[in-house]
Parts: structure tokens; sequence; C-alpha cells
């Protein structure tokens, strides 16, 4: 179910494209039918309260799952994910876990340590190439993965609660990347996260889901004031409405 | 409390414990198998990382030349204390060393390498692969297109199987010496009587099947670790019941495999 207005940008085909895509673990339904586009250029923000399937979405979208029912259409396989908890291999260093990325490539060690470089000094962590991630901050982890996932210049990125646990600072200037990162590459992203600020300052658009659903769609300050029952609640952080704990 | 109340207590019957034990074992070899078949592969594609082949077999060989020495000194000990003690009854002192040294290359070199291999690595590369699940480090390959297999479990098992036969006939030295030492101490035999009789008593079939024994147990102690580590999910707590789980079933299947291929090997016709 798609509540609100699709925003079709006329004539390009959109980056990504999920129809009617349904999963369920153990029996219980945790996609019902979720629909929507991507197009480069663009910033999904999918938003809703924990445990309402959101990560699950982008996991089918990078390949860790496989759905029930339904179609994903993706016009690039070059994709970078933002993970959660950074994902760093800790066995490796910095510049080690960003080489990774560019295995399959075949470049030489001069290539790969240049790309390596520019990328960490896009995310302001070129003095750390060897350090390894257990001796960083949690904010220089973010930053790190943030680094691996756009080693490859991708067509699409995916962020996975990207300023959770971050301290306010550390969660704009990791806001300001994905924003500098849509205009620097055009790729398509989508950001999943219920940080009000994270969403409200990165995306174009916003997708509200609620058990297993989409719910409400809009732009940022569209959402800010809408009337919507779900929105109202969610952007209000309210207790009284229809998203009650226990129900997602 | 008595069993039965206890299998109440957790809201399941013997049985169904029973077929919950059966059915995640069967699923473990399954894995396992799987995991050795997909290794396999990578090897003759020849997708090997040398560099972290040498940094395994440091860590699976080089930090385990210790525990493996302390282990093989003592069982020589006793080994050849006990023998030493019932063959002089017999007047057959001469054999001792043949009898020693049979046992070490057939049986106990290849058992101590390998369980010990099992204890200290074996449990580590569960613990490490399954931190990895948990911490989403494995998603983070598959979505850079690196296969886990080829990226963690190749290095690994291509280490072991350099190392455990080095660890196996270090720990058949180690064991012999330690003989020598308790026959000529304990029984008066001296160190040239017992040689000659190591001589005379070992073949080279018995050098073959010791590195098959050996060979088999790197194997067994790779592939149960990495399917163990790949395979499970959720938390801290997970990563304690995997550790455990890798060492269980390795040193169980190593005794296992060990009795299969010495009744293949050595049972009279």
């Amino acid at each position: 179910m798609v509540v609100g207005r699709p925003s079709e940008k006329s004539g390009n085909a959109p980056m990504i494209e999920v129809v009617d895509l349904w999963k369920s673990f153990n029996g219980r339904t945790v996609l019902k039918g979720v629909n929507f586009k991507v197009w480069a250029g663009e910033t999904l923000a999918i938003i809703g309260p924990s445990g309402c399937g959101k990560s699950t979405i982008l996991k089918h979208l990078c390949g860790l799952l496989t759905p029930d029912k339904g179609e994903i259409i993706k016009r690039s396989d070059e994709i970078g994910l933002v993970f959660q908890s950074s994902a760093l291999l800790n066995s490796l260093t910095v510049g080690e876990n960003l080489a990774l990325g560019l295995r399959r490539r075949k470049l030489s060690k001069r290539e790969q340590s240049e790309i390596i470089m520019e990328k960490l000094k896009l995310v302001g962590l070129a003095d750390y190439i060897n350090t390894y991630p257990p001796q960083l901050s949690g904010g220089q982890q973010k930053r790190t993965g943030f680094a691996r996932a756009i080693v490859n210049d991708p067509k699409i990125i995916l962020y996975d609660e990207p300023t959770t646990g971050l301290d306010p600072v550390m969660s704009t200037i990791i806001e300001d990347y994905i924003i500098e990162l849509e205009h620097e590459l055009k790729a398509a992203s989508i950001v999943v996260t219920h940080q009000l600020s994270t969403w409200s300052r990165t995306a174009d658009r916003v997708n509200l889901m609620f058990a297993g659903n989409m719910v409400w769609e809009g732009s940022p300050t569209e959402a800010l004031q809408s009337e919507d029952q779900y929105m109202k609640q969610f952007a209000h952080a309210t207790r009284q409405g229809p998203m009650a704990a226990g129900k997602v | 409390m008595n069993v039965t109340a206890q299998f109440k207590r957790l809201a399941l019957t013997p049985q169904e414990m029973f077929e919950t034990w059966f059915g995640s074992g069967l699923q473990l070899c399954g894995q396992t198998i799987i995991m050795f078949v997909l290794t396999l592969r990578c090897i003759i594609k020849g997708q090997i990382d040398w560099s972290e082949v040498w940094r395994q077999c440091y860590f699976i060989g080089v930090n385990s030349f210790v525990v493996v020495a302390i282990t093989a000194v003592f069982t020589g000990f006793a080994m050849s204390l006990q023998i030493a003690r019932e063959l002089v009854l017999f007047g057959a002192d001469t054999a001792i060393g043949g009898v020693v040294s049979l046992a070490l290359i057939r049986e106990i070199g290849p058992i101590t390498a390998g369980v010990m291999v099992a204890g200290r690595v074996g449990s580590a590369i569960a613990a490490e692969l399954t931190t990895m699940m948990v911490t989403e480090q494995i998603d983070a390959l598959t979505v850079m297109r690196i296969d886990p297999v080829q990226f963690l479990v190749v290095p690994r098992y291509v280490a072991a199987m350099l190392m455990v036969p080095l660890l196996s006939i270090y720990a058949m030295f180690i064991g012999l010496l330690a003989g020598i030492n308790i026959a000529h101490i304990a029984a008066n035999l001296p160190p040239e009587t017992f040689m000659d009789s190591v001589k005379q008593t070992i073949l080279d079939r018995d050098f073959t099947v010791h590195f098959i024994k050996a060979g088999i147990n790197a194997t067994l102690v790779i592939m149960f670790s990495c399917a163990i580590g790949l395979h499970t999910r959720g938390g801290a707590e997970d990563v304690g019941i995997a550790t455990t789980r890798s060492i269980v079933w390795t040193m169980t299947m190593i005794f296992v495999f060990n009795y299969i291929v010495t009744s293949l090997t050595y049972a009279p016709r």
C-alpha cells in the first residue's frame, strides 16, 4: 500500500524500483508488499519505528536477502552500503578495509593507494590509514565505513542508520557527507533512519514505514507539517496515535 | 532433579531433545561438506591469497609449537613408562622403542597435534568468524562481492594443511625423545637399543598413514570451525556457544576419523 504522492521525474528511468516486495521470517511477515522508486541524484529516506522492516529492505537491495515475492529492479550493480555497526574488519587497517572494495578492479598498488587516500581525505581520516578499527572512535569508524562504501564511486548508496549512536556534531558531519555525495556522485541514495535531523536534512523524499507497509510518502517539509495520523505521530514523537508500542 | 524432570522444565520431551540435537548435527555436517567442496573449488581455481596463508601458518603452526611440545612430552613420558613397566616383566625390554614409536607415529602424534590445534585454533576460528557474522562483517564482504569462503576459509585451510602435518611429526619426535629418556631412567634401556628397536619396527607405510591422518585432522578442524562460525547468527552468547560447539565437534570427529583410517589401514586381514 503506497499512500501519498509518487515523485516521478519525467523522462528518466528510476535507478531502483521495488515492486510488491514481501518477506517473512519464521512465519512472521516483515514486508507486506512494499513499493517505491528512487532516481539518480535523489535521496529517499525510509523512516519508521524500530522493527518495522526498514533494514530488511536494504538487505534485499544489496543482495543479502532474497524476496519471498516481488521484484527489485536496479539499474546498476555498483552498490555501496554504510552499515549501522560500520562492519569494519578488525584484523585489517583502515586502508586495507578500503582496499577490500577495490580487489575485483585489478588496480595497481599505486592506483589503489591514490583512491584510498582520496576517499579518506573526503571523510577527514587520511592520517588514520594504518590504524586498526578498534583504535578508532565510534564516529571515526562510521566515517571509515562511509569511505569504504563509496570507494568504487557507486551509483546506488544505501545508508543503514548512519547517525544512530553519534553525538549531534558528528551526526551533522555525516549528514553533510550524505548531501555532498548526492551532488558529487549523482547516486541514488536510500537513508534508513529514525533520526529526525537526518531525514529532514538529507532526504528529497520521505517514506514512512509501519508494520511492513509504506504508509506515507512526501517531502521532508510536508512530513513535518503533515496531518496524516501516522506521519504526525512519528514526526512529533507522541505516544498517542496508530503506532502504539507493540503494534510494530 | 532427574533427567525427565529437567526435560520437562525445558518444555521438551527426550524425543524432541534428541530430534533437535540430531537435526542440528545433521545440518552442521551438511554445511561442513558444502564448505569443503566450495573451498576445494577455490583452491583448484588457484584463488589463494598466499600472504594471508603465511599469516595463518604463523598463527596455526608457529604459535602451536610450544603447546604441542608440552603435550607430546608428557604423553611420551606416560606411555613409555607404562610400556616399559609391562615389557620388562616379560623380558622384552628391547622392544620398548618399537612399541612406543609405533603408538606415536600411528596414533599419538596425529591425535595430539589434531586435538591441540582443535582446542587452540579451531575454537579461535569459530569465535572470530561468529563475531564477524554477528557484527555484519561477513555481510560487508558479500556486499563488496568478496566470497567469504575464498577470503576467510581458503587461507586457513591451506595453512592448516601445511602446518598440521608438520606439528604431527614434531609431536611424534618430541614424544619419542621423551620415551627414550623414560626408558633409560625406568628400564635402564640404552638409547641406542631403543633406537634400534624403532628402526626395525617402523615402516614407510606408517609415515604415509601418519600424514593422511594429519591431513584429515586439519580438514576436520578448519571445516567444522568455519562452518559453525559462518552459520551462526545472534549475539555475544552465540559466540560462546559456537566456540564450545566447534571444540566438541572437531575433537569428536578427530577420534572418529582416526579410528576409521586405522581400521582401513591396519585391520587384520
